[in-house]
This record gives structure tokens, C-alpha cells and sequence, in this order.
């Protein structure tokens, strides 16, 4: 809300006295942070148009809900967790394990069990079913803090891979599965990459209306004050290991929730897209959005999806060395931007 | 609008019109045919990848060089994969969509090309890869082709060669991957099925370094050989040497992968007597020996020469089906050339594809690794035994 609402204050304020505006602007990195990052998206989206735009928008989506549901455990509670991707091969393992379809069969390799489950029907279990995990680890997971749950949370991570790598008459191991069903609601099929981007969309837009609520309410309050001091608030009498294992849970459901609307939207996982670098990555988006922040979240994964994506049209370059270039390009501005800013481009808080 | 914010904005505008001519420049109606080339150069499959472009980027300089395609360059726009199908995905659509190329080659990871694969073959367009070797990618669609043999062609080749030469009880070991793993589950089938017997199998993930425990229990039971199928040569070379500090000295199989530079490298003389059943460059096929000099030449490194070849090979045949259909949007009559060509190249003489895209009258051969002090930068380390047993 706040954010319209400001956006339009701020272009009343530059209609009505731009060099005054300007004045007070200038030194605003976040302002700038923000402009810049949502103009390059627009001027991206303008310039290379239509399809690919679509599929951006989707990866965007994605790896946005992934963001805010990390960040809700690193940026709001302050533990920081790298094992975020687990939960998310979980939802997309859930996902295309309960809608495989029969046609498996004809594949050559070993068969796995088949459900044939729509979409809809899949959705809510792959969430679920990465809150249970979540719970499980997560009690585990209660005793340790700072330094202490960057490792456990490495090693759920690692646990997560393998087991999708090695659970062979499950997953397939390294196959991966294929065929994973695309959401129909009766004759609508979401089959086209447009209507699927609708769908994720409106997916993130309730991850981001249900976290805003969270973080706005007394459950959030409780959270910032866990990640603030610990002791002084279990002075007040609040257990902190129920809110810390609260957010825990619904965090790896939205995280389960992202895994079940990638393996649809690509219709075959495998598990090299489960791997630890990925979280990671993530981490990374998180912080170079800003901590703490759920609009961090959005910007800092539009940010780093039109780096990835944007950096593919550097001309100029020989085509043999395009790809390692590129990975190059991208460590360096990501050390650029923690070196000159380190709470992210509009975060609240540093790590 | 702030003065300076408006130079910003036309400065913005002014830079996007810029790259935008650099990049669009030359497509214009006669201009260049362009084909998309997707393989993996960084992330898991970087060494395949990397070598398949090359290649294939030196395929296209000489032809360019000897004037094009009925007077038309060839050009290519290469994206990366990195191995997984989420990468693929974008990869794929940015070819399609912004430069809208109908013909993709690659690409290197099986992986990244099964989660391509169904976009292609819904869309019409040509995937076509000189490296995917998942078994799964027959099924994928009529757009899909490839000149790479299914890993079941070489593992029941290998089933065959172990029979054949007398092994009955059988250890394997393969790294968790789905080349390795495919290789080692065909290998297993056809070897059972012949009546031979598995007396132990382990896997490992990728980047163990260390693998005496696993080794040990393989030996434990007795085997009459050990079949090694790995991806990466580190592990691979590894395995090799630690096999023969454990003591073992029987026959040793394996895939391509530990017969590498690297592999033999790390291996030192343990790899000596290993045989490996793969795909190979005929030293006596004098193109193959051309391509490898140029690439060398241009490189100034050669690996893995058969997936170099078979990349190379790729932008002939592709250059040859456009000459035929002359429009590089056209991926139906592209499709179509390449059901009815029958080709003679780098990696051999007279193959063609089947009706499920996947290439006929390539055959592997058996490999037999040389002593460290006959290993030489001609041969590769190796000596051809023969083209493996038929059956």
C-alpha cells in the first residue's frame, strides 16, 4: 500500500518542483536502487518483447516467491538458513511424483510409481508435505543458533540432494521425471506460457499479501524482536522456539510452493536444479534486495533475473566464451554491490 | 521531469538503441542463415559444452572461409544451458523468441536437453545435439535428432564385450548421473541377461574424492572385473588408481570418461590394460585426423575427440540441409533433410538417422589404454582393439 501511495506522492513532488526534488533525491540510493532496476526491467521488457519476456516473467515469479519465504527466516528471525532449496525440490518432487501419468511406462527405464493427479489436487499436498518436513527438521533445528544453523541448515540441504539423486524408484534419480502435469481448472488448461505467467503471479501476489500480514502483525513483531535479542524477549515471557519454528514451516511451504510451480511450469525436474549452489544463490538475491524487506525480496529478484537474463545480450563478445563471461560479470557486481552497500539495494537490516 | 533525470532517461534510451542496431545489425533479407547453439559451458557438463561450441565455431569459420552456404555466411548465436532444465527453458525461449531461430544444435547435457525437448517438438522447432547421449531423448519427438549413441547402445555393447571375454561375475561402480547411471544400468541388463551375475554395485555422488570403502566392498566379493562409469575424469582417473592400490589386479571396463587426458593423468600407469567401450574417432579416417589438427591448431588443446568430432560433424550436416532448403526458418523441411540424409564425416562414414531422430551405422569400439611410457599425444594413450561385438 505504502508503496502506491508513496509512488505517487513522489511523482506529485517532482511535477510540482523537479530541481528542489532533485536536491533532496540525488544522495537517496534506494530511490535510485529502485528506478534503476524496475526501468531496466521495463526497458527490457519494451526492447526484447513478447515471448521472452514471458519466460523471464516467469523465472522472476519463481524465484521471487522463493526470496520472500526466505526472507521471512533470514531478513525477519534472523536465521539464516541455506537450506531453503530442500524445500523447494521437495514441492517440485511432490508435484511431479503426484501427477505423473502413466506414459512413464512407455519410457525405457524403470518405472515409478504413478498417480496421474491434477494439478490442483498435487498443489496442496507438495505444500504441505514441505511443511511436515520442515516441522520435523525444524525441531531439530531449534537448538542450534547463528554460526550453528548456517552448518545444519548446509547439511539439510546436502540430505535433500542426495536423497533426491539416490531415492531411485521414486525420483528416478539423475533421469529426473518428465511430463509433469500443466494446472487445468475444467476445460481451461493452463497451457500457454502467458496464462501459466497469470497463475504464478497471482500465486506471488498471495505469498506477498500473506507475508506482508505476518510481518505487520504481533507474530511479526515477535519475530524481529527474536532476531533483535533472543534472551530479552523470552524475559517477557514468549517461547521463542514456537515462533521461530512457526515461521520456520510456513516458510518452507511457500518455498514448497515455488518447487510445485517450477516442475509444472517446466514440465521436467531432474536434480542438478535442487543443487546447493542454487541456494546460494538465493541467499545472495535476498541480501542484494535488502534484508527484512519483502519489497527487497521482489526487487532483488528482479534484479538478479535481468542480470542472468539481461547479460545474455552483451554483444561484442566471442560466442566461445559468452557463457563463462557472463557468470563472470555477475560475481563482480555482485561484490560491487556489497562492497558500496551492504544492507542490500532497499534492506532494513545487515546480517 | 528533472533535467538531469531526463539525460538519464535518453542516455538509457540512446544506449538501448545502440546495442539494439549492434545486435541487429545484418538481418537484413540476404544476410547470414542463423542457427541457435545451446550447450552447457559452465555449471556441471562446462568441459562437453565448451569443446561442442568450439567445435562447432570452427565448423562454421571454415565454411564461411570457402564462401558460405550458396553465398550465405553462417552464423551462429550460442546460449548456455548449464546443465539443468530450468536453464534450458530460458535458453530455448530467448533463441525462439528474440532471435527466433527455427534450428537449435545441442545440446551437451541430457538433462538440459529433455527439459528443452518438449517446448521444440511443440513448437516445431529442430533440436539437434552431437552429445546428449540419455536414452530417454528417442522418445522426446520427431524434431529431436542427434549424432551421440543412446547410452544404451553402450552399455549393451558392453554387456557383450564382458561376455564375450569371459567375465561371469561382475562389480560396478558409476557416479550418480544420469550418463553414468544409464550406462551402468544397460551394461547391467545385458550382461544378466546373457547370464552373467552382478556380485556388487555401488554409486557415488559427484565430487567424492575418496572411494577405498566403496572399492573395498566391490572386492570383497570377489569379481571377476570391475565396470567404472563415471562423468567427470577427475573421478574416474581416481577410481582407477585407487582400484589398483587396493591390490586389485583383474580386467577393468569402463565408459569413455576414464580414458580422458585428465583420467590418464590422475591414473598414471594403473590405467594401463584398462579397455573402455565407447565411441571413437577411425584413426584411419584422414578427416577425423584433419579436424582434430585444426582444432588444436585454433584451440591449442584437444579432449574428447569423439563428442569433438560429432559437434563438428553437426554444422556440416546442418549446413548441407540448409543449402537444400535454403531458409534457416524452415524447420519442417529441415527435419525432413535430415530423416533422408545419409552422411560420411569425422565421426564416420555413411551414417543416417532412424525414424526417432536417434543416428544409425555409428558403432562403438573397444579401447585398450597403453603403458604410461607408449602413451603419446597422437594416440591418445590408447590402441583400438576393434569395433565392439554385435549381437
Amino acid at each position: 500500500m505504502s508503496i502506491a501511495t508513496g509512488a505517487i506522492r513522489g511523482v506529485q513532488e517532482v511535477a510540482r518542483d523537479p530541481r528542489s526534488w532533485w536536491r533532496r533525491s540525488k544522495g537517496n540510493v534506494e530511490l535510485w536502487a529502485n528506478l534503476i532496476v524496475l526501468g531496466w526491467a521495463l526497458v527490457f521488457m519494451l526492447w526484447r518483447g513478447g515471448g521472452f519476456a514471458i519466460t523471464v516473467g516467469s523465472v522472476f515469479a519463481i524465484w521471487a516467491i522463493l526470496a520472500i519465504s526466505l526472507n521471512l527466516v533470514v531478513g525477519y528471525t534472523g536465521l539464516l538458513s541455506v537450506g531453503h532449496i530442500g524445500f523447494f525440490g521437495i514441492g517440485a518432487y511432490a508435484m511431479a511424483v503426484l501427477t505423473s501419468s502413466a506414459s512413464y511406462e512407455q519410457l525405457r527405464t524403470e518405472a515409478i510409481p504413478t498417480f496421474g493427479w491434477p494439478f490442483f489436487a498435487a498443489l496442496p499436498i507438495s505444500v504441505v508435505l514441505a511443511g511436515l518436513v520442515a516441522l520435523v527438521v525444524g525441531i531439530a533445528f531449534n537448538r542450534f543458533r547463528d554460526d550453528i544453523y548456517v552448518l545444519v541448515s548446509f547439511g539439510f540441504a546436502v540430505i535433500a540432494f542426495t536423497t533426491f539423486l539416490s531415492w531411485r524408484n521414486l525420483t528416478r534419480g539423475a533421469f529426473g521425471i518428465h511430463e509433469v502435469a500443466r494446472p487445468a481448472i475444467g476445460p481451461l488448461v493452463f497451457e500457454g506460457e502467458l496464462e501459466f505467467l497469470a497463475l504464478l503471479l497471482v500465486f506471488l501476489g498471495l505469498v506477498v499479501l500473506i507475508s506482508w500480514l505476518i510481518v505487520t502483525s504481533s507474530f511479526g513483531r515477535v519475530l524481529t524482536a527474536i532476531r533483535e535479542d533472543e534472551e530479552a524477549i523470552e524475559v517477557f515471557g514468549y517461547r521463542t522456539t514456537h515462533y521461530k519454528l512457526a515461521i520456520w514451516v510456513i516458510s518452507a511451504m511457500m518455498a514448497g510452493l515455488a518447487g510445485a510451480l517450477l516442475a509444472s511450469w517446466s514440465t521436467f525436474i531432474d536434480p542438478n536444479s535442487f543443487v546447493l549452489l542454487e541456494s546460494i544463490l538465493l541467499v545472495s538475491i535476498i541480501i542484494l534486495g535488502g534484508l527484512a524487506s519483502i519489497w527487497g525480496s521482489l526487487l532483488g529478484a528482479l534484479a538478479f533475473v535481468m542480470l542472468e537474463e539481461g547479460m545474455r545480450f552483451v554483444p561484442f563478445l566471442p560466442s566461445e566464451f559468452i557463457g563463462q563471461i557472463r557468470q563472470v560479470i555477475l560475481g563482480i557486481l555482485l561484490v560491487l554491490l556489497m562492497l558500496f552497500r551492504p544492507q542490500g539495494l532497499v534492506g532494513r537490516f545487515k546480517l | 521531469m528533472g533535467i538531469l533525470l531526463r539525460h538519464r532517461v535518453v542516455a538509457t534510451v540512446l544506449l538501448a538503441v545502440l546495442t539494439l542496431a549492434v545486435v541487429g545489425c545484418g538481418e537484413e533479407e540476404k544476410g547470414p542463415f542463423r542457427i541457435g547453439v545451446m550447450e552447457s559451458v559452465t555449471g556441471a557438463g562446462e568441459t562437453y559444452g565448451t569443446v561442442a561450441v568450439q567445435s562447432k565455431q570452427l565448423a562454421v569459420d571454415e565454411i564461411n572461409a570457402a564462401g558460405g552456404i550458396n553465398g550465405r555466411m553462417l552464423e551462429l548465436i550460442v546460449e548456455d544451458s548449464k546443465c539443468n532444465a530450468q536453464d534450458a527453458i530460458t535458453a530455448y525461449n530467448k533463441l525462439t523468441d528474440v532471435d527466433g531461430v527455427k534450428i537449435i544444435l545441442g545440446t551437451s547435457c541430457s538433462g538440459a536437453m529433455l527439459g528443452a525437448a518438449p517446448l521444440a517438438e511443440k513448437e516445431g522447432v529442430v533440436m539437434f545435439s552431437g552429445l546428449a547421449t540419455n536414452p530417454d531423448i528417442a522418445e522426446a519427438g520427431d524434431y529431436i535428432f542427434r549424432t551421440s549413441l543412446s547410452d544404451a547402445t553402450v552399455g549393451v555393447d558392453t554387456g557383450n564385450v564382458l561376455w564375450a571375454d569371459g567375465i561371469r561375475n561382475l562389480a560396478t561402480i558409476n557416479e550418480s548421473t544420469d550418463y553414468a547411471e544409464g550406462v551402468r544400468r544397460t551394461t547391467t541388463a545385458q550382461f544378466e541377461k546373457l547370464g552373467g551375475q552382478i556380485v556388487a554395485a555401488e554409486s557415488y555422488p559427484t565430487d567424492t574424492t575418496d572411494f577405498r570403502t566403496q572399492l573395498s566392498k566391490l572386492l570383497n566379493a570377489n569379481p571377476d572385473a570391475v565396470h567404472v562409469a563415471s562423468q567427470a575424469e577427475a573421478s574416474g582417473g581416481t577410481i582407477l588408481k585407487q582400484l589398483r592400490e587396493l591390490g586389485y589386479d583383474g580386467p577393468i571396463y569402463a565408459d569413455v570418461v576414464p580414458i580422458g587426458t585428465t583420467a590418464l593423468e590422475i591414473a598414471g600407469e594403473a590405467a594401463t590394460g584398462v579397455k573402455a567401450i565407447t565411441p571413437d574417432l577411425d584413426p584411419a579416417n584422414a578427416k577425423a585426423q584433419e579436424v582434430l589438427a585444426a582444432f588444436k591448431e585454433k584451440y591449442d588443446y584437444v579432449t574428447l575427440p569423439w563428442f569433438l568430432g560429432s559437434a563438428y560433424d553437426n554444422i556440416y550436416i546442418t549446413a548441407e540441409c540448409l543449402k537444400k532448403t535454403g531458409d534457416d526458418q524452415d524447420a519442417d523441411g529441415f527435419r525432413d533433410c535430415l530423416y533422408d540424409i545419409t552422411w560420411s564425416g569425422t565421426i564416420g562414414d555413411n551414417y543416417s538417422f532412424d525414424e526417432k531422430g536417434e543416428v544409425v551405422g555409428l558403432a562403438n569400439a573397444v579401447l585398450e589404454v597403453l603403458p604410461v611410457a607408449e602413451r603419446t599425444e597422437e594416440n591418445g594413450g590408447y590402441r583400438v582393439l576393434g569395433a565392439a561385438p554385435s549381437n
